[in-house]
């Protein structure tokens, strides 16, 4: 239903058409207000500062950043609900309700979310939300905005998953014929197509295709009914232990008074 | 009871290093406050959860184990002859489930939040369910634990309303703490990706929970040894017998579940392979399961009080070993990082246990942890020393003896299998950048360079100024970055880009070494329009 009222949006990361400028880099340092950290962008990693990062990885340039799962396992995991999907497909995060306990750097799949480390008191996670208060506005990320040869594209993930294929069928031969993100974990806003295994590129070809929060839950929504149960046998047992005892007793005192009258 | 003195304390060698440790951790937990993790922790995004989780809480809240075996076997199973080790088995899990709040409250990047949870509901959260589980079982505990200070009131009504609810309370107990050991397994369910195989399995919540009842009767057995030496007169030796027998049956359900589970996942043969991995859970096995079960089935050994006390240290340990593994060990081949725990991590740790010897030490002295007439008798000196010490005077051929013997042998092989574990810990390897020039040829085919962007003129300006992205960057291999990179915005339309009299923006570059300087202004036209 979701899916008919409001398009998911995602980017498309092509790896054969990035030439490692740096646009994507500097509009999300621009766009989220972020210092410096590095002298050559292509060293620097991902941080509490640094949403994202195009790195050299096999002869090739790539991007990483938030997946932006469609069953995100970070949101999945927040205890208290501070990390949130967008019905557009923007995963985001709200400072206010988080407790610091960092079980979202954790379990994210993709090594994501960072930290606010230094921070003593109000330590933040940090990540790429997809530009969400842009994407709201109808415009396309910074990092999609900006870059000069399309190697990141903005757009419906739908119609943006039916161009990566494409792309792979138009050219046989010169990409790995697998479109990174449809699948894995369940499908990710982010989609990636190489012409290099994406193992090489630092991207993990051992995940799951179904999402990991289904893991947790196939446990957790047992629970009423393990808590139920458990009370009842529980408290049966206590009853009828109690029963014996009582009845032993009584015996006890019957045997002796007979004893007694004897 | 007891009262309390207001001498100063005597200074023996063990006191001294209390404070010792009390101080680093105070010392310790300054930094944690004032520098944050990153500073006093040897946390990353790499490694988020260091010791603080995977030995405060995970190895905290199983010191709980003790308290609800032993409360439903009294309550609800109604045998009556464990009473006398409700008390300290109580106290044990309160003091154990406390102390892995304080623990949470150093490692917590925002420790005043930890109330969210309470009201900001993820049900699909297993840490939201730890944490309800932990306010409520502590909250249990708590009131289980408060008959011991209640009864010393003078008032006798709240003391008579927690008695009256004792039954509930226990059941409540029991469920939320097996509850509570399984989810600290299921925690883990959701890093397939991360951790290593020989701990990952989705049985993890079986296995936490089997394991902590198996840890249950190990640490009663445990306690009973260090603390209860007054107990031989309410509490008979068959019966700490009785509970290794238990504990003994119950590993090895857990070692048979383990085997048959990684044997169906075809992870067996990772356990044998000359790996860090393999070696420390070799180890883990070596001393936490299979030895204690062997040393339990011996009737000679498991009715030889020493040889019982060390197998239930044996099953303390290698539980320790199993949540360490898991939390730590497990993690680091997919981490991309060695984590070991820094000094401040380690002395805040040290220092929570200590504080949990100290208040332990405390209750047996001002509460009716034990039953009070034996604590006078220790007091006089009629009471024997502790069993554990007193086995060694047996006879040189005994089953302390042989019993020795095996726990030197297995601490022995487990120490060697650890350390040539951590010997073979295999190097980070950074992937490949590749070598040559990267071929970007398809990518410069796309390109599409920016237009034109005309400087707002000034009133002074010799002439219009235009930006040619075109001019400016290198074709063959542009760095955008090189401008883009808090020198000029790229994201609004960039027409407002100000003359730049205090050379910060073009000027950066212009500076007449460089590039053409700005200042001058004999070679102006060589940005500005002739007019």
């Amino acid at each position: 239903m979701d899916t008919q009222t409001v398009t998911k949006k995602g980017l498309l990361f092509d790896t054969t058409l990035c030439i490692g400028c740096g646009a994507c880099y500097g509009a999300c340092k621009e766009r989220n207000k972020l210092p410096r950290t590095n002298e050559n962008f292509l060293r620097d990693n991902l941080s509490a500062d640094t949403f994202t990062v195009v790195n050299r990885r096999n002869n090739r340039f790539v991007r990483r950043m938030c997946m932006h799962c469609n069953e995100p396992t970070c949101v999945s995991v927040c205890p208290v609900g501070a990390l949130v999907k967008s019905e557009q497909g923007p995963v985001s995060y709200d400072a206010s309700k988080c407790m610091g306990c960092r079980y979202c750097v954790q379990a994210c799949p993709f090594g994501v979310p960072q930290y606010e480390w230094d921070d003593p008191i109000t330590p933040r996670v940090r990540k790429c939300d997809l530009c969400r208060d842009r994407v709201a506005a109808g415009l396309a990320t910074a990092c999609a905005t900006v870059c000069p040869t399309g190697a990141t594209k903005f757009g419906n993930r739908d119609e943006l998953t039916a161009e990566a294929e494409a792309r792979i069928r138009a050219n046989p031969g010169r990409y790995v014929n697998h479109v990174y993100g449809v699948a894995e974990v369940g499908g990710t806003s982010v989609l990636l197509l190489s012409d290099v295994p994406f193992a090489t590129l630092g991207y993990r070809t051992d995940l799951l295709q179904a999402p990991l929060p289904h893991l947790t839950w196939n446990v957790l929504h047992k629970l009423p009914t393990v808590v139920s149960i458990g009370g009842v046998l529980m408290s049966g047992i206590w009853w009828i232990t109690k029963r014996r005892e009582e009845v032993k007793k009584a015996e006890r005192e019957a045997h002796s008074t007979e004893k007694g009258t004897n | 009871m007891a009262k309390i003195s207001l001498r100063f304390p005597k200074i023996t060698f063990w006191r001294v290093v209390l404070l010792m440790i009390l101080s680093a951790g105070f010392y310790a937990t300054v930094l944690r406050f004032t520098k944050g993790l990153g500073g006093t922790t040897n946390l990353s995004a790499q490694f988020p959860w260091g010791i603080w989780i995977g030995f405060d809480v995970l190895c905290g809240v199983a010191l709980a184990a003790g308290g609800f075996s032993i409360s439903a076997v009294v309550y609800i199973f109604h045998i009556e002859k464990y009473r006398p080790i409700v008390r300290p088995a109580i106290l044990t899990a309160f003091l154990g489930y406390s102390l892995a709040c304080v623990g949470l409250m150093f490692d917590l990047g925002r420790p005043y939040n930890i109330w969210h949870p309470l009201i900001m509901w993820n049900p699909h959260s297993v840490m939201f369910e730890v944490g309800w589980c932990v306010t409520l079982y502590t909250t249990v505990l708590m009131l289980e634990f408060s008959p011991l200070v209640l009864e010393k009131l003078p008032w006798q009504r709240p003391y008579k309303i927690v008695k009256s609810i004792t039954i509930p309370l226990v059941i409540l107990g029991v469920l939320l703490s097996t509850m509570h050991q399984s989810s600290l397994g299921t925690l883990y369910l959701i890093v397939p990706h991360r951790l290593h195989p020989l701990w990952y399995s989705p049985l993890l919540p079986v296995f936490f929970f089997i394991s902590a009842i198996a840890l249950g009767c190990a640490m009663t057995i445990f306690e009973s040894y260090l603390s209860l030496r007054a107990f031989r007169k309410h509490l008979d030796f068959h019966l700490l017998t009785k509970l290794g027998a238990v504990g003994a049956v119950t590993l090895l359900v857990y070692l048979v579940i383990r085997v048959m589970d990684m044997q169906s996942r075809g992870v067996l043969s990772l356990a044998f392979q000359p790996t860090y991995e393999g070696r420390m859970f070799l180890a883990e096995m070596l001393l936490g399961v299979i030895a204690p079960i062997i040393l339990l089935f011996i009737p000679r050994i498991r009715n030889n009080q020493f040889g019982l006390f060390a197998s239930a240290l044996m099953i303390v340990l290698g539980f320790v070993m199993n949540r360490i593994n898991v939390a730590i060990t497990g993690m680091d081949q997919s981490s991309g990082v060695h984590y070991f725990p820094s000094w401040t991590e380690l002395a805040i740790t040290a220092s929570i246990v200590t504080a949990g010897f100290i208040m332990f030490g405390l209750a047996v002295k001002y509460l009716d942890v034990f039953p009070p007439e034996d604590m006078k008798e220790i007091a006089q000196g009629k009471r024997a020393e502790l069993p554990a010490l007193a086995a060694f005077r047996s006879p040189l051929w005994s089953a302390t003896t042989l019993a020795f013997v095996l726990v030197v042998i297995v601490l022995g092989g487990t120490a060697a299998l650890s350390y040539d574990g951590i010997r073979r810990r295999l190097p980070v390897v950074a992937l490949s950048e590749g070598s040559g020039s990267v071929d970007v040829s398809r990518g410069l085919a796309e390109l599409k360079m920016p237009g034109p962007i005309k400087i707002k003129m000034g009133k002074t300006s010799p002439g219009q100024c235009v930006f040619s992205h075109a001019r400016h960057v290198d074709q063959k291999n542009p760095n955008c970055s090189t401008c883009h990179s808090g020198l000029f915005r790229m994201l609004p339309t960039t027409a407002d880009i100000a003359p730049d009299r205090k050379m910060t923006n073009c000027g950066t570059c212009h500076d007449g070494v460089k590039a053409v300087s700005v200042r001058k202004e004999d070679r102006c036209d060589a940005c500005h329009a002739k007019s």
